[in-house]
C-alpha cells in the first residue's frame, strides 16, 4: 500500500512542510495546540464558519492529500478518531444543561458526532463512496489503516482517504489531566490524512509495509512480533524507530526492548515530543516518517547516516494497545 | 430600547450565534439573511428562531411566518418589537 498524497497539521507547524521544510521545535506548552494554516485559502469561509478545529484540521489535511495525488474522489474515505468532535459535544452538553434540555442550537449537536470529520470531507467532495470512522483509543488510526489495506486488497487500482484526527479542549485537558495522562508528555492533537493506493505513483512518499495492532500482549509475543518484522528486512534494516515513548515513561524497559528486538543499534527518535500526547498521534508518526523517507531530511545526529530506507513506528498506552507500522521508502 | 438600537443588537447577536466572520457594519439591515444575502441556510433558520426564542422571549408560533419573520434584520426587529408590544399589552 503506497501513500501517494500525505498531509498532517500538528502542534509542530509542518503543513507547508514540502515547501518551506520542517524547523523542528520541542513542544513545551503543557496544551499543546495545533499551529493553524490560514484556512481562508483552504476552505470557503461560509462553510468554516461551521467547523470547530478539528473538523477544519480534518478537512483540510484530507483536501491537500487528494490535491497532491491528484484524484479528484476517491474510491473510500476511513477514519480514525479517539475523542471525536469534543468542542462541539461541550458545546451541545453544556446548553443542555444551561437550558434545562430545551432551546438547543442544532449546528454543535449535528457536529459532535465521532463521524463528524469523515463526512464533512465527504460532504465537499460530494463523495458517495464507502466511509467509515474507527473508534477504538489507541488503535483509532491503525484499525482505519487496516481497513485501507482490506479495501485496496479488494479493489486493486482504487484510491483510498485514510486518516485521523483528535483534538484537545480546555475541557479534556483539565478531565485528562486529573487522570495523569499528561504527567510524563504534553497533551497534544492533530490531524493527518493520507491517499493511498495499491501502485506507487509519482507523488508517491512512502510504502506502508505493515500494519499490526495488538492488545495486551506478553512482553514475549510482543517481542517475537518485532523480531518476525524486522527479520525479513535483514538485507534492508530498519533504519530508524518513530517512538511513542514519553519522557520518563513507565514503560521505558518496553520501549527499550522493542529497540533491541527490532536490531542493532538502531536510531530512535521519540515522535510525541513533537506533537504532544493523544491517542491518535501515531497518525502524525507515520506522516513524519512518510516525510524523511519521501525527502531524506532527518535531521543530523537524529538518524543513519545514510538516507533512511525503513522507519518502524511503535507505540503502546497505559491500557495495554500496542500498535506497529513498518514504512518503506518508494 | 429603540429600533435602532435593536437593529445594531441584533447583527451582533447573529454574528456572533452563527459564528460569521463580517462585521455589524457590514450588514445591511433590509437586506436578505438567506441566500444571497448573508447566504444562510436552513440550520441557520433553526439558529435564530432558538435566538429569538432565548433573547427576547419570542416563539415563533406560526412556522409559515418564517421566512417573511426571518427575511431581513429590519423584519426580524419589527417582528420583535410588535410582539413585545403585544406581550406588554
Amino acid at each position: 500500500m503506497f501513500i501517494n498524497g500525505a498531509s498532517a497539521i500538528s502542534p509542530l507547524p509542518v503543513f507547508d512542510a514540502l515547501t518551506k521544510g520542517i524547523n523542528f521545535e520541542f513542544l513545551t506548552a503543557a496544551k499543546g495546540r495545533v499551529a493553524e494554516p490560514d484556512y481562508s485559502n483552504l476552505i470557503d469561509p461560509k462553510l468554516i464558519r461551521r467547523m470547530s478545529r478539528i473538523i477544519r484540521m480534518g478537512v483540510v489535511t484530507a483536501l491537500d492529500a487528494l490535491k497532491q495525488a491528484a484524484i479528484a474522489n476517491p474510491d473510500a474515505i476511513l477514519t480514525g478518531t479517539a475523542f471525536g468532535c469534543l468542542e462541539d459535544t461541550g458545546v451541545f452538553l453544556k446548553r443542555l444543561v444551561e437550558n434545562k434540555e430545551e432551546m438547543l442550537t442544532p449546528t454543535a449537536f449535528i457536529q459532535s458526532t465521532h463521524n463528524t470529520v469523515g463526512a464533512q470531507v465527504a460532504l465537499l467532495l460530494k463523495c458517495h463512496s464507502y466511509n467509515n470512522t474507527y473508534v477504538q483509543r489507541a488503535h483509532s488510526f491503525e484499525l482505519s489503516l487496516l481497513d485501507a489495506q482490506l479495501w485496496l486488497t479488494e479493489h486493486a487500482g482504487q484510491a483510498v482517504l485514510v486518516g485521523a484526527a483528535d483534538e484537545l479542549t480546555d475541557y479534556s485537558y483539565s478531565l485528562l489531566e486529573r487522570f495523569g495522562t499528561f504527567k510524563h508528555q504534553c497533551g497534544g492533537e492533530g490531524a493527518a490524512y493520507f491517499l493511498v493506493q495499491s501502485a506507487a505513483s509519482a507523488s508517491s512518499w512512502a510504502e506502508i509495509e505493515t500494519i499490526h495492532t495488538l492488545y495486551q500482549p506478553t512482553e514475549e509475543e510482543l517481542l517475537e512480533l518485532v523480531r518476525s518484522i524486522s527479520a525479513p528486512a535483514k538485507e534492508q534494516p530498519v533504519d530508524l524507530i518513530l517512538s511513542g515513548e514519553e519522557n520518563h515513561d513507565e514503560k521505558a524497559h518496553l520501549y527499550m526492548n522493542v529497540k533491541a528486538a527490532a536490531g542493532d543499534n538502531i536510531p530512535v527518535v521519540n515522535y510525541k515530543q513533537f506533537c504532544g500526547t493523544y491517542p491518535t498521534a501515531s497518525a502524525f508518526a507515520c506522516w513524519l516518517g512518510a516525510y524523511w523517507l519521501k525527502t531524506g531530511t532527518i535531521p543530523a545526529g537524529w538518524g543513519p547516516v545514510m538516507p533512511a530506507k525503513r522507519i518502524l513506528i511503535y507505540q503502546t498506552d497505559n491500557l495495554g494497545y500496542h500498535s506497529l507500522i513498518l514504512l518503506k521508502a518508494c | 430600547m429603540n429600533r435602532e438600537q435593536l437593529v445594531e443588537e441584533l447583527k451582533q447577536q447573529i454574528i456572533e450565534q452563527l459564528n460569521l466572520q463580517v462585521k455589524p457594519a457590514d450588514i445591511v439591515a433590509s437586506d436578505p439573511l438567506f441566500n444571497e444575502g448573508l447566504g444562510l441556510d436552513s440550520i441557520d433558520a433553526l439558529e435564530l428562531i432558538v435566538l429569538m426564542q432565548q433573547k427576547y422571549r419570542i416563539k415563533l408560533a406560526n412556522a409559515e411566518d418564517g421566512p417573511k419573520v426571518f427575511q431581513s434584520v429590519d423584519t426580524m426587529a419589527d417582528f420583535i418589537l410588535a410582539n413585545q408590544t403585544t406581550q406588554a399589552g
